[in-house]
């Protein structure tokens, strides 16, 4: 594609080349000159034109084979003016220096051509190491990012550098939504794509890649339309903006925006070739980072499948045993062929008893757990001396613990704490039962309170009974879970008491943990706010 | 005499449910032995040999699954699995492991009444009569009574003694090994006390011969016993 504005800027670049090749090229022939003059006419040598030469390998190392030429017919021209007799003519009087001068000019091609073919093969070695370096680096970053999204700030880091842009930042979003600025080289605010930039349109195969200066809105439109328009038009007059779509499956998944000054021009094939390889490896990068989130959220979905039929299993579990004594206590009741002292069968209406409230228990644990996790429950607050509280739940609790000796250390200055009355009274029953039922009878419990600073302030309810092994510590709280333990009345709780615990005391914005007590039981550690 | 209803063992964590069960079943005229641990349970089977096991699949010290396979290694007793879990998926493991009935908490007394009714039944292998009833020659031996009888007179046995005539019987006209023997009557255990088993034939030889039936097995040397069928009875093996 031949545009206008391609042509200015390849103009540009080539004719800033060739203005200091044929600056350094008269001078390398001037001081060869200087030297021949001093050769033949001080030092008398009788033909000194190989100096020529130098000058010619000179150039051909600088600038190549067609420099290396141009040279060589320069020197040839020059010798035969300076100092081919007749002097300061083109006329060449004896076949000798028609020898010479034709021997100047064929060894200075040939040598010109080695040292330019020489010189131009380095240069694509180098040029080779850079580019395959550069994609390398690239691939490093990508691959060993755990997903794209940090590795594109050292991708765009790289491409500045080695295609030799003044800024190069990456956007990501599908074909019709705006583009999220992933990683920039650059200050983040002041990037929008100008209206006219280059896109790099790729080509199926081995066909190479080419610019094509697009007008927003109009995609790519023919450089002959587009001549009038170069210039101001696109973005900041002294620099061009570059595009490279990042494609995956045909799809867009983004672009590699780049800038750089109108000087440096368009980007060469091996820059190119950078820009484009690193599209497609960003490409892959995202297409895979998508893969893992799908399977991420299947995984997600399935576990939680997984989970709420594990809660439903125990759930019907629980419901189950305590139904199933009842149901077969009732039927034993019921049925005339057994027969039963007074005595049984009041323990056998007790234990119906016993068995309902148990179920009762169960389900209105499920109900307010159901409640809180639905976020229903609101808090009603209140500001309630710790002082006060503790003793009144203890009263109420006197027939469950029983006999055994409760310290309660409450230091008398503690600042009221901020609790719903209905929660913090649930919370602690469910704590003190808990202790009456694991820690046996008997088994010394203490309350204490102290200030924790934050506006905070703990409660610790701890006993000296057996314990929970320490491996079940982190999982008191989880809903169903109950610390594997042997022998009579193991099973008997339903796992959901800490559960709503728990969920009471977040709710009131505190927190709740657990730890083996020094009284060598199990101490639970509340923290609750100050009331403002 | 009889040795009064089946024996059953109730394997059963939740207590409640245990003294309702062992209440209703007592009162039913079944012998009802029970255990709230998967070792209790093991423990008694070893030492009484019930007629049929009620299991629950959660206990507190081990899987109630891994009882069943250890049981199903020395006999072929009934096992009627009494479970909360009702999934079919646990159903199938249950039955697959070698439990013979299923049955999900809650249930009906009178369904289990009847499925161990059923089961007992069965006890007797192919050659029990619709009722269960082993019948060879003059001797008959009823697993749901637990009681054996020589023409019209029961015949008193010690526990063993019966377990060793119920094996034998069940297997009429076949020879069973002294090693199966051991197993069945004694448990894995006693895998080489086969003293045991020429004492309690001999006894059980002397009892039966005193009630007025000979000959009821002959000692297949080397081997073990085996029950002979009245010439009239074709061999079904």
């Amino acid at each position: 594609m031949n545009f206008a504005l391609m042509d200015q800027l390849a103009r540009q670049s080539v004719s800033r080349r060739t203005g200091v090749m044929l600056v350094t090229g008269a001078l390398a022939l001037v001081a060869a000159s200087a030297l021949v003059a001093v050769l033949q006419g001080q030092l008398g040598v009788t033909n000194p034109s190989a100096a020529y030469l130098l000058a010619v390998v000179a150039l051909a190392v600088a600038f190549g084979t067609r420099a290396a030429i141009g040279g060589s017919v320069a020197a040839f021209l020059l010798y035969d003016f300076l100092f081919v007799n007749p002097r300061f003519t083109l006329t060449v009087a004896t076949v000798e220096e028609w020898f010479n001068l034709i021997l100047l000019l064929v060894v200075g091609i040939v040598c010109g051509r080695l040292a330019g073919a020489q010189r131009d093969r380095a240069r694509e070695a180098e040029t080779r190491e850079r580019i395959a370096r550069a994609l390398f680096q690239i691939s490093r970053a990508l691959a060993g990012a755990e997903s794209a999204g940090p590795a594109m700030v050292t991708v765009a880091d790289l491409l500045r550098v080695e295609t030799r842009m003044s800024r190069v930042w990456i956007g990501i979003g599908g074909s019709g939504s705006p583009e999220r600025i992933a990683a920039d080289t650059g200050q983040p605010a002041d990037i929008a794509p100008p209206p006219v930039h280059f896109v790099l349109r790729r080509m199926p195969g081995d066909v190479p890649a080419e610019w094509v200066k697009v007008h927003v809105g109009g995609g790519p439109q023919a450089g002959s339309q587009l001549a009038s328009q170069a210039g101001p038009r696109t973005g900041s007059p002294s620099e061009i903006t570059l595009r490279v779509v990042i494609l995956s499956n045909g799809s867009g998944l983004g672009s590699i925006w780049a800038r750089r000054t109108r000087q440096e021009g368009l980007p060469e094939g091996p820059e190119t070739r950078v820009l484009s390889a690193a599209a497609d490896q960003l490409g892959r990068a995202l297409e895979r980072d998508r893969l893992v989130r799908e399977t991420m959220t299947m995984e997600v979905a399935r576990r939680s499948d997984a989970l709420k039929s594990a809660l439903l299993d125990s759930v019907s579990h629980d419901l189950r045993t305590p139904l199933a004594s009842i149901r077969a206590a009732a039927g034993s009741l019921m049925d005339p062929s057994v027969h039963w002292s007074p005595e049984d069968e009041r323990a056998t209406a007790a234990s119906i008893d016993r068995e309902a409230e148990r179920l009762n228990r169960l389900v209105s644990n499920i109900l307010d757990l159901s409640r809180i996790e639905a976020g229903g429950l609101v808090m009603r607050h209140s500001a309630f001396p710790l002082e006060d509280l503790i003793p009144d739940v203890l009263e109420r609790l006197a027939a469950s613990l029983g006999q055994r000796p409760i310290e309660v250390r409450i230091p008398g200055d503690l600042p009221p704490v901020d609790i719903d009355e209905v929660f913090i009274d649930q919370v602690l029953t469910n704590l003190l039962e808990n202790t009456a039922k694991y820690a046996g009878p008997g088994v010394a419990v203490r309350i204490s309170a102290r200030e924790l600073g934050h506006d905070r302030i703990g409660l610790t309810i701890e006993d000296a009974g057996p314990g929970v092994p320490a491996d079940a510590l982190p999982r008191l709280f989880d809903k169903f879970y109950r610390v594997p333990q042997h022998g009579e009345g193991a099973r008997r709780g339903t796992g959901l008491g800490l559960a709503v615990v728990r969920g009471l005391v977040e709710t009131m914005g505190g927190r709740i943990t657990a730890r083996p007590s020094e009284l060598g039981g199990l101490a639970m550690d509340l923290e609750l706010k100050v009331a403002a | 005499m009889s040795l009064g209803g089946a024996l059953l063992l109730l394997i059963e964590d939740d207590e409640p449910m245990r003294r309702a069960l062992v209440a209703n079943l007592a009162g039913h005229g079944f012998r009802v032995d029970e255990a709230g641990t998967a070792a209790d349970g093991l423990r008694a089977w070893e030492d009484r040999r019930p007629d049929l096991i009620l299991l629950d699949l959660g206990l507190p010290d081990r899987d109630g699954l891994s009882i069943i396979g250890q049981i199903r290694r020395d006999a072929a007793t009934p096992i009627l699995v009494i479970s909360a879990r009702g999934d079919e998926r646990d159903r199938v493991a249950a039955l697959e492991r070698g439990a013979d009935d299923y049955l999900t908490k809650p249930f009906g007394l009178a369904e289990l009444r009847a499925r161990i009714a059923a089961l007992l039944r069965r006890a007797g292998g192919p050659l029990a009569d619709a009722g269960g009833l082993l019948t060879v020659g003059q001797v008959s031996l009823d697993i749901a009574r637990r009681e054996v009888r020589v023409g019209d007179a029961p015949l008193d046995l010690t526990p063993r003694e019966y377990e060793l005539l119920k094996v034998l019987l069940g297997r009429a006209g076949s020879v069973v090994t002294v090693g199966r023997l051991l197993r069945a009557v004694w448990g894995a255990a006693y895998a080489d006390e086969s003293h045991y088993v020429h004492v309690y034939v001999s006894r059980l030889r002397r009892k039966l011969a005193a009630a007025g039936a000979f000959e009821v097995f002959v000692a297949e040397p080397g081997v073990g016993y085996r029950v002979l069928l009245p010439e009239a009875v074709v061999d079904p093996g």
